[in-house]
This record gives structure tokens, sequence and C-alpha cells, in this order.
């Protein structure tokens, strides 16, 4: 099982650990409520040396990555960042993807939900004429969200990180060492992916730790990323995409080039494409006084099972249960009553999401 | 499916249908209706526009619907559907579809 370099600092500061396909993560802190609060509210520091990190020159990297890549990757401009996915050959999802026009490089990150040696199978990176470097093992990944987490990089690495727009690169040093820097969050608050070498990874990592300590941030894990990732409805290939499988009913469709000509898993989703689709999923709410919802719970509507939830956490800003459902076409709309596991179980809402309004949204970074 | 139940569907399909056509037309979206889920972010990740194509989401809004988004209500724009609730809000406001 591959662990992080900073496997001890975590379990220093009082990490939980569990093992997702095939890498130790830490799953949290012991209080869900306030690593959830701590990026609502301030900044909070994740260790995310769980995903796999490449770099490719841009010759012969461009096409390769666009040969495997759903979205277009010619189309990335200098120094930012294609949000996209990787599909296996059947056109399910393997991996939620960033690709970073980077100067002479391509930086390519992934969130895998296949062990890294199927990873780099489907991948084709092994090998010695392989374009591909791969950077994980040699190096961090450290995320810093947060409605405040802009103070905290600002204050680090200078105030350019103001300008730089959502989902894009930088490359910054600490410590005589090159930080590739990417704005790229997934929680609806301000998000900071760093890449640096494991050299200074300790340091790093004990300053960002300092600095968001002292905004009143703390250390969060996963999980807290699972809840928040769930109600700013971002996509998560580890919940909902490993569940569902199927770019198509997840909505996944902006994260496609419809135009381009093949890239791994293509012609099975144009085929699920053509034949249309049968369902989707929807967000969904329970009352406050309800308990957490089950992945895999039955949904039923007017006395029949119509559908199933597939990922759910409590949202701490909303106080109650949320849940992203699969349910047919014709009922998957929000301002539904439902209900939960049998005809007259607990009510369920469908909901329009994203139900939360980010306090990140009212901060107008370029006029600071 | 009763009645009342399938003619909320109906009128919120409508407006998501109306709203979402517009988009493609004046985004010139490389994509069918089927293809925009609902719940994607208009702004910034998902569909990933920015503070001009925000403009023409408001215009849409209001050529589509005759309602117009204040700019105190900026946030409705998180979404298609939240965009919808809006505009269904403000038709049942006025009293009747727009």
């Amino acid at each position: 099982m591959r662990k992080s370099p900073l496997r001890e600092k975590l379990a220093a500061a009082g990490a939980l650990f569990r093992q997702r396909h095939g890498v130790e993560v830490v799953s949290h802190f012991g209080n869900l409520r306030a690593e959830c609060g701590a990026v609502r509210d301030a900044a909070a520091l994740a260790d995310f040396s769980f995903a796999r990190v490449f770099t490719l020159p841009e010759t012969p990297g461009i096409d390769l990555l666009d040969s495997l890549l759903a979205g277009n990757t010619p189309k990335i401009r200098f120094g930012r960042v294609l949000h996209t996915f990787l599909a296996d050959k059947n056109g399910l999802l393997a991996a939620d993807c960033f690709v970073a026009n980077n100067d002479q490089e391509f930086v390519f990150i992934c969130e895998s939900i296949l062990p890294d040696a199927e990873l780099d199978a489907l991948l084709g990176f092994g090998g010695k004429e392989s374009p591909a470097t791969d950077l994980t093992a040699g190096h961090v990944v450290l995320s810093v969200d947060g409605f405040k987490s802009w103070e905290i990089v600002k204050r680090i690495f200078g105030a350019d990180i103001i300008g730089l727009p959502y989902l894009s690169i930088e490359n910054y040093h600490f410590a005589n060492e090159p930080v590739r820097f990417i704005r790229a969050g997934k929680t609806s608050e301000f998000g900071y992916l760093l890449i640096a070498p494991v050299k200074i990874a300790a340091q790093l990592f004990d300053t960002l730790k300092a600095a968001v300590e002292q905004l009143g941030g703390r250390l969060i894990g996963v999980d807290a990323h699972d809840a928040l990732r769930l109600e700013g409805r971002f996509f998560n290939i580890f919940r909902e995409g490993q569940r569902v499988g199927d770019p198509l009913p997840l909505g996944l469709q902006w994260m496609m080039d419809m135009e381009k000509e093949n890239f791994s898993g293509s012609a099975a989703i144009r085929q699920r494409r053509a034949a249309g689709l049968k369902q989707k999923i929807i967000g969904f709410a329970a009352g406050a006084d309800c308990p957490a919802l089950q992945t895999g719970a039955p949904i039923f509507h007017e006395g029949k099972a119509v559908g199933q939830i597939v990922t759910a956490c409590i949202s701490y800003v909303l106080n109650r249960p949320l849940a992203l459902g699969l349910l047919p076409l014709d009922l998957a709309f929000s301002g539904l009553q439902f209900r939960l596991d049998s005809p007259d179980g607990l009510v369920l809402r469908s909901i329009s999401m994203p139900p939360i309004m980010p306090k990140s949204l009212t901060v107008k970074l370029d006029e600071m | 499916m009763t009645e009342a139940i399938s003619q909320t569907i109906a009128r919120r399909r409508q407006v998501i249908d109306t709203f979402k056509l517009e988009l493609i037309r004046r985004l010139n979206l490389p994509y069918v209706l089927e293809d925009l889920h609902e719940d994607v972010s208009l702004l910034g990740s998902g569909l990933g526009l920015d503070s001009l194509d925000a403009l023409e989401i408001v215009l849409c809004v209001e050529t589509c619907f005759n309602i117009k988004i204040p700019d105190e209500s900026i946030s409705v724009l998180r979404s298609i559907n939240t965009v919808v609730d809006f505009v269904i809000e403000q038709q049942d406001a006025k009293g009747g579809r727009a």
C-alpha cells in the first residue's frame, strides 16, 4: 500500500488513516464538523499525496494526453488547467484529472479509483520509451482550502497569487525548491494544490499548518473533503464516480470535448450518449432531525422504488443530511418529494444543487 | 403520477429547456439539451463561464422569461437549477407564468 511521505507528521497530529484504492489516506482528525467548518469559515490543510502526479514534455505530451483524456488538451492555454476525466476502454470512470499547461511541460494530476499498477497500465506511461515522468513518489501534494486560504498562500508565496484565476498554474519557490502551485479547489471555497519535492515536504507542511492554525483553521482529512464536495456539488470520483461509473448520468459531459475524435473509452461513451440517457443523479435533502443517509438506500416515489442514494453526507452549513441519488429521467427534477428505504419511510426532497452559497463567492480577490 | 406532480414537472421542464436552448445558442456551447445537467456549475468550475458570459446568462433570463436578475441576486447563477428556481419563484411572485 502506498503511503504519504508525510505519514509520521500526520499521525503525530492525530490523523486516522484508512486504505482507499491501494493508497493510505487520512480519513479525519477526530472532528468532522470542525474540519468542515474550518474550510467554510477559515482555512484548512489536507494531504492530497494520494493523487498521482506526472509531468510530460509539451511534445509529445500534448498529443499523448489528448489521446487518453476526455477533454481537449491542445486547447489548454499557457498557465491554465483543464479539469477532465480518464475512462477505461468501457467508457467507465477511472480518474478525475487536472492537466496543466506549465511552460514547457504538462502537469497531469489524477485522483484515481484504480490501484497504481492498473492506472499505469491504462495510461501506458510505463517503460523507458514513455515521455512521462512520475513525480508521485518524490513529491507531496498539499491542498489548502477555505474562505481565508488565499491569505495563507499570499503570505508564503507573495501577492501575485491574488491574480491567479480558478484553474491556473504558477511556479513558485519554497526553501529554494520549486513548488508547482495550482488554483483548483473542489470545496466551492478558495482552494490551492501545492506540488512540492519530498525534501521540503515537512518544512512546507509545518509552515502551512502554522499559518492555517493562526487563522483559526486546522488539518483535515478526506472525509471532510468528501462532504464539502457534495455540499458544493463538485464531482467526487471516490463517491458517486466509483458507484455510478458512467460519466453521462453523472452529468460530466462538460468535462468532455464532444467534437474530438477519440479518447480512452470514447466509443463506449458515444454509443451510450447516442442511445440516450435513462437515469441521472440529482440532489436530495432530508429533514434536520433525520439520521445520515446511507449509500445504496432505495428511494421511493408514490409507493414504488425508483432509484437509490449514491453518496451522502451531513451538511454542517445546512444542518441536515444531503445526498445524490440516481433517478429515472422523468423524475429527476428538484422540488419533488420522495421516501427513503420504503414507501412510507423518511421524507426526502429533491433539491437544486449546490444548496449553499459559499463565502468565497462574496470575496473579490482581484479588487484587493 | 398525480396530476399535481405531473404539472410541477412539466412546468419545470419547460423552464429548464427554454433556458438551456437559449444558453446553448447565445454562448455557442457544443452541447445538446441532454448534455447539460441542471446542477452543473455555470461559472468557474463546470461550464467554466466567465464574467462576460455571466452577463449573457442574465440577458438570457431576461429575454426568455422577462425577468431581471438584480445584482444582489447574482448568486442564483450557481447552476442551471438555481437559475430555474429563481425564474419559477419570480413567476409565482408575479402571479403566473411570464
